[in-house]
């Protein structure tokens, strides 16, 4: 009777920690969403920044033909997750650069839409460098979950592998400087 | 300092000197009617040494302390208008070196829905109190601050019924200004102790706790959020960095909350802000400083918590 009561004691156990890993990977999934949905937003922006400053300037066309060629990238279905996020990354830096440079132009730069279009920008960098942010506190969470005893056990028994942090942390420490552009 | 060269200007020096003969008209008439009401009182229990006098006992010292008592009604309306002065042509006068849009209205206050609003107290009150309204706007962003007093209510039982007992939620300043950036849900930032430790294993609601990256932020404060990545957004390094700054100026550990596109941040001090002194000398520069530092922070808060870069959509 004794060990009965033992065993169903385990089991309960076993049963909640399973449930509460599974719980923590779904955070993760759901966090890793959450970054989607941020650069899809960013992604969307680009046509529009790319119709203003083409009504201003023609000498940007470099710039402004590399971003339409990651824009188009990003746009594509078969992306790995990997790749999206170094495609967002060089796009972050080249529509920097262009923000940097369309400081010559001054009819541009005090262009309403172009303006609202700025602060768009910056603030969805600041978005999916939270979102990033959310993912990274949802992987620590989970690791910590599936290394820590006695739930290494149950990650064992159920082969949990271990989550990776997204180390874009250069990318977020530009973001924070996005004040930068509007000097 | 604004305000350190201010009280030293002629001015506010002729200002000051005026007001303290008013001050200590009342300090002597409420020192005599306390000592007057005091000799009443003794002359009254006197009686119970002196049966045969009794009733002459009781009849001085009764008429002893009702003179007592007019000779401090004969200072309530002096006393008030003393009030009124102080905060018109010392701390009103004050604001304004910070802007003039500066305003103080010193009978309202927080109301208390706002109060509830906030998030910030687990417990509604059953008592509350707000004055000294401060309005204005610096820059891009409008703020107001109001000292506020919330207190909930226990009743004991006692062998002849039972007894209400107060207790503070609150006592302090609460400041609020438009946050620089849109959000939607509420956050909620509140000095970890054991308590508040324990509020985030039962959170059954909408908010959930938030794990900050910043160490010494998540030492000092727990964090509640109903969106993960907005508290983040609104969170960044840099503002958790910033609210631990302004957090090591405020003598007990500050609580803040974003919510109704709003932050709010609630300062507990246990003195009653913005009084003038009765007992001590107003022309002693030191009597004014607590006032005066209490107000510097305030106005300092815009600065240091960055609200007036609007580089995001919101203006």
């Amino acid at each position: 009777m004794i060990v009965a009561i033992i065993l169903c004691v385990i089991i309960l156990i076993a049963i909640l920690l399973y449930n509460s890993i599974v719980g923590k990977k779904n955070q993760i999934d759901n966090a890793f969403a959450a970054i989607d949905v941020m650069l899809k937003k960013r992604f969307e922006l680009v046509p529009n920044l790319i119709e203003i400053v083409k009504q201003y300037t023609n000498y940007e066309q470099t710039t402004l033909t590399k971003i339409v060629e990651l824009r188009t990238k990003a746009a594509a279905n078969n992306l790995t997750d990997g790749n999206r996020n170094q495609i967002d990354q060089e796009l972050g830096a080249q529509v920097k650069s262009l923000m940097v440079n369309i400081e010559n132009y001054p009819d541009l730069k005090a262009n309403s839409s172009y303006l609202n279009l700025q602060r768009t920008w910056t603030e969805s960098e600041e978005q999916i460098a939270a979102a990033r942010r959310s993912f990274n506190a949802a992987v620590t969470n989970y690791n910590d979950a599936i290394m820590m005893f006695p739930g290494s056990i149950i990650a064992g028994i159920f082969s949990f592998q271990k989550s990776t942090l997204l180390s874009n942390t250069e990318e977020e420490r530009k973001s924070l400087n996005a004040k930068d552009l509007f000097q | 300092m604004h305000s350190e060269n201010f009280l030293n200007t002629p001015a506010i020096q002729n200002v000051l000197a005026e007001m303290e003969i008013t001050r200590k008209e009342i300090a002597k008439k409420q020192i005599i009617s306390t000592v007057l009401a005091v000799i009443g009182i003794l002359i009254g229990f006197g009686g119970y040494f002196f049966q045969s006098a009794m009733v002459y006992f009781i009849a001085i010292g009764v008429s002893i302390f009702i003179a007592s008592l007019i000779v401090y009604t004969s200072t309530t309306a002096k006393d008030e208008n003393y009030r009124k002065n102080f905060k018109e042509k010392i701390i009103a006068q004050v604001l304004k070196l910070y802007d003039e849009s500066v305003t103080i209205r010193f009978s309202i206050g927080l109301a208390e829905r706002e109060f509830k609003d906030t998030q910030l107290f687990a417990q509604d009150p059953d008592r509350y109190h707000s004055e000294d309204l401060v309005t204005g706007k610096l820059d891009k962003t409008s703020f107001y601050f109001g000292e506020v007093h919330a207190e909930y209510k226990t009743e004991v039982r006692t062998k002849n019924g039972s007894t209400t007992r107060w207790h503070d939620i609150f006592k302090g300043i609460i400041f609020t200004a438009d946050f620089n950036k849109h959000f939607t849900g509420g956050t909620i930032v509140r000095p970890r102790n054991m308590f508040s430790g324990m509020s985030t294993w039962f959170s059954f609601g909408s908010a959930k706790p938030v794990e900050l990256e910043n160490v010494n932020f998540q030492k000092t404060f727990i964090t509640q959020s109903s969106d993960q990545v907005e508290a983040r957004y609104l969170l960044t390094p840099a503002l958790m960095e910033r609210i631990l700054l302004l957090d090591e100026k405020s003598e007990e550990t500050i609580s803040l909350s974003f919510c109704n596109s709003k932050v709010y941040i609630a300062f507990p001090i246990y003195r009653n802000c913005f009084e003038p002194p009765k007992f001590k000398s107003l022309l002693n520069p030191k009597i004014l400083e607590a006032d005066l530092n209490v107000i510097d922070a305030m106005m300092a808060i815009i600065h240091e918590l960055d609200l007036n870069t609007r580089i995001w959509t919101k203006d």
